[in-house]
């Protein structure tokens, strides 16, 4: 082309020159300078843009020029994996998909006689994807899609054929947006609002977002019907105001942006009396800031209203309108300025709100409500939100310096639906989106990029085990957790096996880690599990979300156990959802209520509790542990005759089912069921171990510590130990006779800094002579 | 080959192409200069200055509608000299558009024609 234009150039000169040097054949060299004009304008025109031919006779007629001018005559799939490579459809491909022209190459066959069928190949994606030519990303998806096993080649990539075909997609919505922005606009012209009013008051106070400049605003598919209404109500004759009704994130104020490009588009189809009107968004507390006396921020807002009104050309939006109707900080109440102009005024308003205070000022002021026109806003489908996402990358990305690619795209979506509750889509996902920004690895923004946004953001883990650290951790967990307690072996590798599949990534995603069911007498380390379950790998016993279901024993409880965060903190849909990763301990559940219980069923299910306010609260990062007494007379009663439990396992759930405490369906929700039983001696001698080893930590302090003799510990066991209550009375009795005896010889100066203290039989015999002694700690116990 | 499909371009889709964005261009400069929305408010009052109803006494009244015509007056002279200038650069630009386009028409032959002169001989004795 630069060639062409050289060309041009010389004829030209040279031929007026010679012309002017009286020579003829200057005339021959300018008319000849035509050809090569000729040829730069062919090129421009149509070559570079080959428009698809309705008919067509090969595969040339169709296949996009960029592609077409790089092929040779016989091309193999291997040469066009490689061309794709070089032009703009197969690069976006690379960047965004992870599908380099190396992968393609890969996968491709160097025969000629393959072309044939990827052509045919193409020639269906392009119809899949409406393009009306076969561009480099078709032949992208084309040449994925000859290999046999292009879903397997796929899935290393974290991704599917029908992603690699919304690839297309996207490339193409790109580049109509950029078409689109090409084209020129009509937007009224210099004199369009001659014939309006001056603002000079709006001009200060409020936000022109028809003429600010905001690009890309979205107009969904879920917000089309929204949107019309607008319109219509607007330019009808009735109250010509409308409150847009959604939830936080839904697209709201979108919407209204969506609307101030359609009212300034020469092109649009908007009735003529709403065409080249202007929106101006009024904010409650600039406005506040703006006239904070008494009297002043009505009077402010009044003549803001006259203004727009007498200027005839303006729609007032104000945004987060609740924040003009109620008394607070960073709000006001003007409804009595406002209730005249939306009852009788024909100036145009948009409001915005959210349902909930939609619904609140409504019961508090019904005139109000009935004064206003309500347009529902739904949240965005998967598709949709991943268009909006697209449509505000090219704002990110330029803003961020970063490149997205399209699995952060679908894992913002993902991870958005499951943790972000205090917004709609697409909102959530856009938050995520640009949060995981920071998390870009040289530039790029991936899937992994996302999960660390969100694990750092809510302190979660939802990145596979990862680090050197985490991989040892989980393989060894049950050594981990019998640091802390004894035995229950098959209860610690049942937990233990469900924590290892979730962060290797083979888990039921849709369903909570893990959801047991521990059975068994009191004092036999049901719940100290759970505790060491949290501390070992959750990060902390404040990681255990515990709910004593004895608290939850009528009707009305259900309300208590999903209530909002903001008014009931500690209600268990609150607690969860402040911190999902965590082991959430229902002790003693055959105390709650059956409707308790049936509120359960869906969270043990599916992973998935609605709080009050219908929002989803997801459990399924957390590990679940009901735990019961129930039956423990039977247990107790097996135990005295001596038969093994865990032998007597099944019959005992059936007696369970059968004696209607809890449903069939409750107990099959559960992973597992698992029986604790009782300690033996030598068993309740290692629990004196630890407590033991609990005593000298807290003895570190004093620089103390203490030995128990075997025979000590043995008569502690005998003291401690009772069959209906298990190890529990243990820690205090030890507690009791340790403590003691080593208070009274640091008082004493028996003992010193940097000292041991060895309890003997003696001494523990002469603390817990009696068995009274003995039995009153344990009936202490109990009474806890 | 080459020849049939430049020239079949020429005279068909690039004509086509080029009286198109003579006709996009002659559409901005429309808009650019408001000359529909101008034509369409042409004695709206300017700026709806005194576009109010007045309520009041028979005088007052009549000072509005004085005023009101006044200012629907203004409107009208400063929308008209606004008009006018639109389509002077309009009618500019109309026939820059039409000039190019008839000058495409003759490129193609340009060549033939410099030849021509070329064996003609003639060059301009004021040079």
């Amino acid at each position: 082309m630069r060639l062409l234009i050289a060309c041009v150039v010389v004829l030209i000169v040279a031929g007026v020159l010679g012309v002017a040097l009286g020579w003829p054949v200057g005339w021959a060299l300018v008319g000849f300078s035509a050809i090569p004009a000729m040829t730069i304008e062919w090129a421009r025109g149509e070559l570079d843009d080959l428009k698809p031919e309705d008919k067509y006779d090969s595969v040339d007629d169709i296949l996009s020029g960029d592609i077409l001018g790089l092929l040779s005559r016989s091309p193999t799939p291997y040469e066009v994996a490689t061309i794709v490579g070089q032009v703009y459809g197969g690069q976006f491909f690379a960047a965004r998909f992870g599908i380099g022209s190396g992968f393609l190459q890969e996968i491709t066959s160097k025969d000629t006689a393959d072309t044939a069928a990827l052509w045919e190949e193409a020639l269906g994606v392009a119809q899949l994807t409406d393009d009306k030519m076969i561009t480099a990303a078709v032949l992208v998806v084309a040449l994925i899609k000859m290999h046999p096993k292009h879903e397997a080649l796929l899935a290393h990539l974290q991704l599917d054929i029908d992603d690699v075909i919304a690839g297309v997609r996207w490339q193409n919505h790109l580049h109509n947006v950029v078409m689109e922005y090409k084209k020129p606009r009509r937007t009224g012209g210099l004199a369009r609002d001659w014939s309006f009013g001056w603002i000079p008051t709006l001009s200060e106070f409020g936000q022109n977002i028809s003429t600010s400049g905001r690009m890309l605003s979205t107009q969904l598919e879920a917000h089309k019907d929204a949107l019309d209404q607008l319109v219509h109500i607007l330019s009808s004759n009735g109250h010509q105001n409308a409150v847009l009704i959604g939830p936080a994130g839904v697209g709201k104020t979108e919407l209204v942006y969506v609307l101030a490009d359609k009212l300034l588009d020469g092109f649009s189809d908007v009735p003529s009396d709403l065409k080249f009107r202007q929106i101006f968004l009024l904010d409650a507390a600039s406005l506040i800031s703006a006239a904070p006396g008494r009297g002043e921020l009505e009077s402010l807002v009044m003549q803001l209203l006259n203004e727009a009104n007498s200027a005839k050309n303006i729609i007032i939006c104000l945004d987060n309108a609740q924040l003009f109707f109620e008394e607070g900080l960073g709000s006001v109440d003007i409804t009595n300025i406002l209730l005249p102009v939306l009852e009788n005024s024909n100036q145009r308003l948009i409001l915005t709100m959210d349902e909930q205070r939609y619904l609140q000022i409504s019961e508090r002021n019904g005139q109000l409500a009935n004064a206003l026109n309500r347009i529902a806003v739904t949240p965005a489908s998967h598709d949709e939100t991943i268009v909006v996402m697209q449509d505000h990358l090219m704002t990110i990305e330029y803003m961020q310096k970063v490149t997205y690619m399209y699995q952060a795209l679908e894992e913002a979506y993902r991870l958005g639906s499951r943790y972000i509750h205090d917004l709609a889509m697409p909102g959530r996902a856009l938050k995520l989106l640009e949060s995981a920004a920071g998390y870009s690895e040289d530039g790029l923004v991936t899937a992994f990029s996302v999960q660390q946004a969100i694990e750092k953001t809510m302190d979660i883990k939802i990145t596979n085990a990862h680090s050197e650290d985490e991989r040892e951790k989980l393989l060894h967990m049950e050594d981990l957790i019998h640091e802390r307690m004894i035995n229950q072996t098959h209860a610690v590798s049942v937990v233990s096996d469900a924590l290892r599949r979730a962060r290797a990534g083979v888990r039921n995603q849709n369903r909570p880690i893990g959801t047991f069911m521990f059975l068994g007498p009191t004092g036999v380390g049901k719940t100290e599990l759970a505790k060491a379950l949290a501390e070992v790998y959750f990060g902390g016993e404040d990681r255990l979300v515990r709910l004593d279901m004895n608290e939850y024993v009528s009707n009305d409880d259900v309300t208590r156990l999903i209530a909002d965060g903001a008014d009931e903190p500690g209600s268990l849909t609150a607690k969860v959802m402040k911190q999902p990763f965590s082991v959430v301990l229902l002790d003693e559940i055959e105390k709650a209520h059956p409707n308790v219980l049936t509120t359960l069923l869906q969270l043990l299910d599916e992973g998935i509790l609605r709080d009050i306010r219908g929002r989803e609260v997801s459990f399924r990062d957390a590990i679940i542990i009901a735990t019961s007494n129930a039956g423990a007379d039977r247990i107790r009663e097996h135990i005295e005759r001596g038969i093994d439990i865990e032998k007597f396992e099944s019959q005992f759930v059936d007696e369970l089912i059968e004696s209607n405490l809890f449903k069939p369906e409750f107990l099959n929700r559960f992973d597992e069921i698992i029986m604790f039983r009782p300690l033996k001696k030598d068993e309740l001698l290692q629990v004196v171990d630890l407590i033991l080893k609990d005593i000298n930590k807290t003895l570190e302090l004093q620089k103390v510590s203490v030995t128990v003799t075997s025979d000590a510990k043995e008569y502690l066991v005998d003291a401690g130990y009772d069959p209906r209550l298990g190890a529990r009375p243990m820690r205090r009795v030890v507690q009791r006779a340790v403590e003691n005896t080593v208070a009274k010889q640091v008082l004493s100066g028996e003992v010193e800094a940097g000292g041991t203290v060895e309890i003997t039989l003696e001494q523990v015999e002469a603390l817990l002579s009696s068995k009274k002694t003995a039995d009153k700690i344990i009936s202490e116990s109990k009474a806890e | 080959m080459f020849l049939v499909g430049i020239l079949t371009w020429w005279y068909g889709d690039g004509w086509r192409e080029r009286a198109g964005m003579v006709g996009g261009r002659i559409a901005r400069s429309n808009d650019y200069f408001s000359v529909g929305l101008l034509l369409s408010t042409l004695f709206s009052p300017f700026r709806q200055i005194s576009a109010g109803s007045v309520d009041g006494s028979f005088a007052t009244q009549l000072r509005a509608i004085g005023d009101k015509l006044i200012s629907r007056m203004i409107g009208a002279i400063v929308r008209s000299f606004m008009i006018i200038f639109g389509l002077v650069v309009i009618l500019l630009q109309a026939i820059f558009g039409g000039i190019v386009l008839a000058v495409w028409l003759f490129v193609p032959i340009f060549p033939i024609m410099g030849l021509l002169m070329m064996v003609i001989g003639w060059v301009p004795s004021w040079l």
